[in-house]
């Protein structure tokens, strides 16, 4: 694949970003394959469940979050992609892309945790409403810790605090935000799509 | 084509498998095809992200192997607690 960049092409067998944030990376893949076998053993004794639980869902606010936090993912390799070419002006705006999508990923949650309690559906409904309310629960905390690291990648990369030499700290968080939307894609067809 | 315009279209690519997806989410007959679709493109999804948006394909092996393997092992069992749920 070819890049038009004025930094060297990555290396192989480097680590994308820094160790400390991989380290995170991988405890919150872990914190969460914990949750996904919570929910596929619930899956199992409650099968029946698990079939109608999905009709009961705003199919629309799972979509529409799962094309922003795949916009996200997209933003933020955007924004990698331009610091090293030493455009920091258009990184800057490829991460307040990143923000948006962060934060209507948050608006749409909201407006569905409301939809949800219009239409009875709670915590106490079932059991599949149990773990749907505790997986994207702790999905959107994490979410959230996204919205404070792009802020402050914001500052730093307004600030003059990358190039194309040194952007370790904007491509440690960019390995976060894939991360998150690594598990928001896992999140999605579990919960709203698989019957 | 340049790194950014790969990045672009497989940004598209994305989106129209997760608009399909919701699609047939909302009309398809629930049964084996539709999970089987689903657990397809939750692979594949994965995998692009993980190769192309993270740029794992060309890092550190361990990293590489340990996410893709995530993206084998969920929709494995995905598949298997759906056909497991079939059961007598």
């Amino acid at each position: 694949m070819n890049t038009v960049c004025s930094a060297p092409l990555p290396v192989i067998d480097r680590i994308p970003g820094n160790k400390g944030m991989w380290a995170g990376i991988l405890c919150e893949m872990t914190e969460f394959a914990l949750l996904f076998a919570v929910y596929f053993t619930a899956r199992a004794y409650f099968p029946q469940e698990f079939r109608t639980g999905p009709l009961n869902l705003n199919l629309f606010a799972g979509t529409l979050n799962t094309l922003l936090m795949i916009s996200g993912s997209y933003f933020v390799i955007s924004a990698v992609i331009a610091i090293r070419q030493n455009r920091s002006n258009v990184s800057v705006r490829w991460l307040f892309l990143v923000l948006l999508a962060a934060c209507g990923y948050m608006a749409t949650k909201y407006f569905e945790f409301q939809w949800n309690l219009e239409h009875g559906i709670r915590g106490s409904s079932g059991v599949f409403f149990t773990v749907y309310y505790y997986l994207t629960f702790t999905h959107m905390v994490h979410v959230a810790w996204g919205i404070i690291g792009v802020l402050w990648i914001i500052v730093r990369t307004r600030a003059g605090a990358y190039s194309p030499a040194d952007y370790e700290g904007m491509e440690s968080f960019a390995s976060y935000w894939h991360a998150t939307d690594l598990v928001w894609l896992i999140i999605f067809p579990l919960f709203y799509l698989l019957r | 084509m340049t790194q950014q315009q790969t990045a672009t279209l497989l940004w598209l690519l994305l989106v129209t498998l997760t608009l399909g997806g919701s699609l047939l989410g909302e009309t398809a007959e629930p049964g084996h095809t539709l999970m089987l679709f689903v657990v397809l493109t939750m692979a594949f999804k994965g995998r692009v992200v993980i190769d192309h948006f993270m740029e794992l394909k060309t890092a550190n092996r361990t990293l590489r192997r340990l996410m893709h393997a995530y993206f084998y092992i969920l929709p494995l069992v995905t598949m298997l607690s759906y056909l497991f749920g079939d059961l007598p």
